[in-house]
């Protein structure tokens, strides 16, 4: 009885220690976002630029003959992306003996929580995947993780190889802090169909135009937009949207940087309405219950006839079973002509001890000849602005004109603030919407959050 | 006449011998000490400490000392903190008073010998073999507003009307997560409750029986106090588990909607590993450390008293 009892204690304390423990420990798990950072407008532009290249030049390495391996951490690079970096890396390591390059990929939260932990030590890698925007590219460029560029700019000429509007997304901490991976626009994929029986004969130009389509919808029994409630950055694509169209950019800006007053902006009380009145009226039924992917099947299904997504979704589309003929892209009529969308960068790190070797890789991988060899894996479009879009997917080829006619991008909430308070924005937003916080009292609320950080 | 108190022989070699044996066994134990140190109390020791302290997870960011800001900053400024730590306690209410019943009840009736018992009892256990994770995806599917079995259900046999988006209503996901928490505990605890059952002398029960006890004075009487020590190891198993609920509520909800079903162990995850607020996440694991040890070791403690008695 006595070995009893005291094994009974030991299996209790020890178990009570671990759940201490689990605290220190990183077990993986949830992540919050699924996208990601920002970037700022894209506009097409003329076509000069493009040192076409690779490898040549002299470098330290090649005239000391010594091998070098670059570390490049990026996410996970699964079915045609990881035959795509293998194409990047492969073409690179052929056109430069000497340089190797060792991929190492985690998932998003880990990826994330790898760069924390090497930032600053010699476990830095030499070349790193991260998100443009202030809330992630722009945190590790202030804890000097990033290394400035603007000297690889000038030498390789990379200026002339990227939009200035990919550019924005570089230059905005200051300096040029990564070369571009890829550029995301994000729009209302719509079905031709639904909205042609709910009796739409022109596409919504402004807000009230589509709030008048999502009457016609819902009068036609058909479910304006699907979104799912569980994953919060999807609602979240939304409300970003409202703040755009109901505050402007300049003020929108102001507010997503929380640099302008949540409490005292008046444009803010509207946006929490408008999103109350979407969640009750035009949302699909029970969208707080369900996530994106389950959200995207109402949509594959002709359920719904709306959903804001990014150039991901053209494929995801065809892999959904839905005909890509069947879809348009309608860019949310905001009023403002900025397009919501984000960028992704390849970073090279600061610790490196082979920036020019880096540099070299990142050359070769933006140029012209590299990126027709892999456009429309990452995205729609590619970063070079020499590169045609790719013509697997019907879908791809509506994004030009919709990037060429933006006058900018507004980013992602979860890009453009500290991480904490874009964990408070959704609480905000998805109380207003379960009725726990009234409309009018969402910017107070969320100002709250903000002065007390 | 003077007593000299004289151990026994045998029992002075054994107490000369016992430092020996001690310093023998060292080697032996220093491994898995040190293991068990660096991995369960070091982690626990820089939780506590980094509670402390603001750090925003860079290893070339300063940890800067804050003393008790944290936890002044979780018991009067952070929106969620009380909203978790009262979903917690209410599911270590729940689960020591709706599974910890129910695995009683399926071990006491697969108890008896019966035609098909041991299908039954594997029935009911399977879901305890399954990852959390499964589950929660398993669940979320039942749960589904649109395409859910439990709603299809309600409105096949005319009560639609009772449909709701189960995961989606602040007032409903958390008990919804933990009806599928039910679903999975209640086959390991049914299963120790059998175990238990094993021991319970039969000579005593068939005694009683002849006694004239009725079956609920048998239960009450007879088996209850022979299942004691299964039920401790039960109880405060469901209370440790209860605390630490995480994998389930990350599944299905993530904590919302609206951090309705938010729990202590999540939020320290997410003010950690999301929000990189690791102070206050360490701050969050600490009071979860305490409420666990305030409910564990009094419990305990009563019960290592009761066999005592």
């Amino acid at each position: 009885m006595q070995v009893k009892r005291i094994l009974v204690a030991v299996t209790a304390l020890a178990a009570v220690a671990a759940l201490a423990g689990c605290q220190s420990s990183d077990d993986g798990g949830n992540g919050g976002s699924d996208a990601t950072s920002g970037g700022e407008a894209t506009s097409g532009g003329d076509t000069t630029s493009g040192d076409d290249t690779t490898s040549g030049g002299d470098t330290d390495q090649q005239t000391s003959g010594e091998a070098v391996e670059l570390s490049l951490w990026m996410l996970t690079q699964d079915g045609s992306q990881g035959t795509g970096i293998e194409t990047i890396i492969s073409g690179f390591e052929a056109a430069n003996p000497g340089i190797t390059i060792k991929l190492e990929t985690r998932e998003t939260d880990e990826h994330k929580d790898a760069m924390r932990q090497a930032a600053g030590t010699p476990a830095e890698p030499d070349l790193y995947f991260y998100w443009e925007g202030p809330g992630l590219g722009g945190e590790l460029v202030d804890q000097g993780v990033s290394l400035d560029l603007t000297s690889y700019y000038q030498q390789y000429g990379w200026d002339a190889r990227f939009s200035e509007a990919v550019l924005a997304n570089i230059t905005q901490y200051g300096g040029y802090h990564g070369v571009p991976w890829t550029i995301q626009g994000e729009a209302l994929y719509y079905n031709k169909d639904l909205f042609a029986q709910a009796g739409i004969d022109a596409l919504p130009t402004n807000y009230d135009e589509l709030v008048a389509a999502a009457d016609k919808l819902v009068a036609a029994g058909i479910t304006p937009i699907s979104v799912g409630g569980t994953v919060n950055w999807h609602v979240m694509r939304v409300l970003d949207s409202f703040i755009e169209a109901e505050c402007g950019a300049e003020t929108g800006n102001a507010l997503n940087t929380l640099q302008a007053s949540w409490a005292d902006t008046p444009c803010v009380t509207e946006v929490f309405t408008d999103l109350k009145t979407w969640g009750d009226k035009y949302f699909n039924e029970g969208y707080m219950g369900i996530d994106n992917n389950q959200a995207s099947d109402l949509f594959y299904m002709e359920v719904s006839a709306m959903q804001l997504e990014g150039t991901w979704f053209d494929a995801q589309i065809v892999d959904g079973g839905l005909d890509p003929e069947k879809v348009g892209i309608l860019p949310f009529p905001t009023g403002t002509g900025r397009l919501y969308g984000f960028g992704e960068a390849l970073y090279i790190g600061a610790q490196s001890k082979h920036p020019d070797e880096a540099a070299k890789f990142l050359d070769y991988m933006s140029s012209t000849s590299t990126q027709e060899q892999v456009v429309g894996i990452w995205g729609a479009l590619s970063v070079n602005k020499d590169v045609a879009p790719a013509t697997d997917n019907p879908l791809h080829a509506l994004w030009p004109p919709i990037f060429d006619s933006a006058t900018g991008l507004y980013l992602n909430n979860d890009q453009n603030m500290p991480l904490d308070a874009t964990t408070e924005y959704w609480r905000i937003q998805n109380s207003v919407l379960t009725g726990d916080i009234a409309p009018e009292n969402a910017g107070t609320e969320f100002q709250k959050f903000i002065d007390a950080r | 006449m003077s007593v000299v108190a004289t151990a026994p022989p045998g029992q002075t070699r054994t107490r000369r011998r016992q430092p020996r044996r001690f310093a023998q066994a060292i080697p032996y134990l220093l491994p898995a000490a040190i293991l068990y140190g660096w991995f369960l109390l070091y982690p626990i020791i820089d939780s506590v400490r980094l509670s402390f302290q603001e750090w925003n997870g860079f290893r070339n960011s300063p940890r800067q000392w804050v003393g008790l800001d944290n936890y002044k900053r979780l018991f009067t400024a952070d929106p969620v903190f009380w909203k978790a730590a009262t979903n917690s306690l209410i599911w270590v209410v729940l689960s020591l008073a709706v599974p910890m019943i129910l695995s009683l009840l399926l071990a006491l009736a697969l108890n008896r010998k019966m035609r098909g018992r041991n299908l039954f009892r594997s029935i009911f256990y399977i879901p305890a073999v399954f990852a959390s994770i499964t589950v929660a995806a398993m669940w979320s599917w039942i749960y589904n507003p649109n395409f859910g079995a439990l709603n299809q259900t309600l409105e096949a046999i005319g009560l639609g009307s009772l449909k709701h988006s189960w995961l989606g209503e602040p007032k409903i996901a958390f008990y919804a997560i933990f009806v599928a928490s039910i679903w999975q505990g209640v086959g390991f605890n049914m299963v120790l409750f059998l175990a238990g059952l094993q021991q319970v002398p039969n000579d005593l029960v068939e005694a009683a029986k002849i006694d004239g006890a009725s079956a609920w004075q048998r239960f009450w009487v007879v088996v209850m106090p022979a299942l004691r020590p299964t039920t401790v190891v039960v109880i405060i198993l469901t209370i440790i588990n209860s605390l630490k609920v995480f994998d389930l509520i990350v599944g299905m909800t993530a904590g919302g909607p609206a951090q309705s079903s938010q729990v202590l162990a999540l939020w320290s995850y997410t003010q950690s590993f999301s929000n990189h607020t690791f102070g206050q996440g360490g701050a969050t694991a600490t009071v979860l450390l305490i409420m666990s040890l305030c409910l564990v070791v009094p419990y305990l403690a009563w019960s290592m008293k009761g066999d005592e008695k």
